[in-house]
């Protein structure tokens, strides 16, 4: 599905990015697999999945929010002189809290990951994207907490809005130009970022579902995959539910 | 050779004379599915290309012919699938007619025939389809609809609303078989260029396609592309969805 194709995953090192980056190598693509620090198990992760499914895989290093580091890493995927043909935004945080307790400082630095860095991210690869004859596609990681509302994620909720707002001007600004933006919104994946919320209240979310289970991380994976790959190549401006049928 | 998406799966596909369910026959074929292609009237032509695409891809892919509309022949189309003793792992409702008229002169007759065609025909269709997915605990169901059916499109009015029942009847399906391991989502196809677009003016359609962010028309295969997306296990998770495959518009 992704043969021949090189693509920049933010967020790699672990979850739905690590579960991405996999998924995306077993299909064929190269990927420039972003993540904050080095660490010996994802240098060795990496290097397996470049053996193991004949690609290659390099390892990016650089905090989303640190410009200079972000210019740098930027650099680095240039200086490689490979197109650019996907680039899918997974990097992210959530910090809940009920609208009452929530700070303004919680508020800044959960857009600060969630939304300008990505925008700022992003503007730099599409750059990178223009000079590239081919089609390309940009994926942003929403959320439903962004289209429904979810108790306690003001903040995450806004910021993954936020983005949709963004993808939507951006569609209407690059997809003539041959850059596809889309959207996904997962609900609740089987995650470390929901091993916070207790048992129970993921119980309730179950019974609402019409699949009546969690998603997993490939689940996403797999629409990503879509949406980087040509099978996609006449849907932008779009927000795609991976959500099990929540209601 | 890339991954084939639907390696082993048999799937139903309607509306599989022309346009779109035309290619997406193809597109389930070079993915490994097998086929059977169901086309309201018999033709050599699509008996060969049927054949030819059988041969090519090593699949079986099986002319079905029977009106819609006409629920004995449905009936007898249901049982000839049925003696294939074959599971239905996939059905794409894509059979469908196109009409455009203003709301002051849309006829009843004409408001007849499209929603019989476009919403009750094909949700006859499914129900006896589904109860085979039911028995044996998974299947997906693909229903070709429109963007008019989300936008509302001048001249649209009744083939917009037979459109619009279709993805209501999905979102439902969704919500009753989900537990029964059934999926069922919705395609909402833009302008695309199949014979269905001799139905507007030439300016008409280049105005909206100049209204989209990708200032392109679909092709079928984007649709058919878009099918095999929802028919395989990649969309394992998504559920009473609407799929716009329309450029941006």
């Amino acid at each position: 599905m992704l043969s021949n194709k090189n693509i920049v995953i933010t967020g790699a090192l672990q979850g739905i990015g690590k579960t991405t980056l996999e998924y995306f190598a077993s299909n064929g693509a190269n990927v420039w697999a972003c993540a904050q620090k080095p660490t010996y198990e994802f240098e060795t992760f990496c290097k397996e999945l470049e053996e193991k499914f004949c690609v290659w895989i390099k390892p990016v290093y650089f905090d989303l929010t640190n410009s200079d580091e972000m210019k740098a890493a930027v650099k680095t995927i240039q200086s490689s002189k490979q197109p650019v043909d996907a680039l899918i935004n997974i990097a992210g945080m959530a910090k809940d809290a009920i609208f009452h307790m929530v700070s303004m400082d919680t508020i800044k630095l959960v857009f600060e990951v969630n939304f300008f860095s990505q925008i700022q991210f992003s503007q730099y690869i599409t750059k990178l994207m223009l000079r590239n004859p081919n089609p390309s596609s940009v994926v942003f990681v929403s959320s439903i907490s962004a289209l429904d509302g979810n108790v306690g994620q003001l903040a995450y909720g806004s910021s993954k809005a936020a983005l949709i707002g963004a993808m939507k001007t951006m569609s209407k600004e690059l997809a003539s130009k041959g850059i596809r933006i889309n959207v996904i919104a997962p609900g609740v994946i089987d995650t470390d970022m929901n091993k916070v919320v207790p048992q129970e209240v993921i119980d309730e979310k179950i019974q609402t579902m019409d699949i009546k289970r969690l998603g997993k991380p490939s689940e996403v994976a797999s629409v990503l995959a879509f949406l980087a790959s040509d099978l996609s190549k006449h849907i932008t401006g779009q927000v795609i539910r991976i959500d099990g049928g929540i209601k | 050779m890339a991954k084939k998406l639907l390696e082993g799966k048999n799937a139903i596909v309607t509306g599989s004379a022309r346009g779109i369910g035309h290619k997406t026959v193809e597109v389930f074929a070079a993915h490994g599915a097998n086929i059977w292609a169901c086309a309201r009237t018999h033709s050599p032509e699509f008996d060969s290309y049927c054949t030819e695409l059988a041969k090519k891809y090593s699949v079986t892919v099986k002319p079905v012919y029977f009106e819609l509309t006409d629920l004995d022949q449905v009936k007898a189309a249901v049982k000839s699938i049925m003696e294939d003793k074959l599971p239905v792992d996939v059905l794409v409702n894509n059979a469908g007619i196109t009409y455009n008229a203003l709301f002051q002169m849309s006829t009843k007759e004409l408001i007849d025939k499209t929603l019989n065609i476009n919403f009750i025909a094909p949700y006859l269709f499914s129900q006896y389809i589904v109860k085979l997915m039911v028995r044996k605990g998974s299947g997906t169901v693909v229903n070709i609809a429109s963007s008019a059916a989300l936008d509302g499109n001048s001249g649209r009015s009744i083939y917009g609303a037979s459109k619009a029942s279709v993805i209501c009847a999905t979102k439902s399906m969704a919500e009753e078989l989900g537990e029964k391991g059934i999926r069922a989502n919705s395609i909402a196809p833009g302008i695309t260029q199949t014979d269905m677009l001799s139905s507007m003016t030439d300016d008409v359609i280049n105005e909206t396609i100049m209204s989209t962010d990708s200032k392109q028309p679909g092709t079928p295969v984007d649709i058919a592309n878009a099918a095999l997306f929802l028919a395989s296990d990649l969309s394992s998770y998504i559920t009473g969805q609407v799929l716009r495959v329309d450029g941006g518009m």
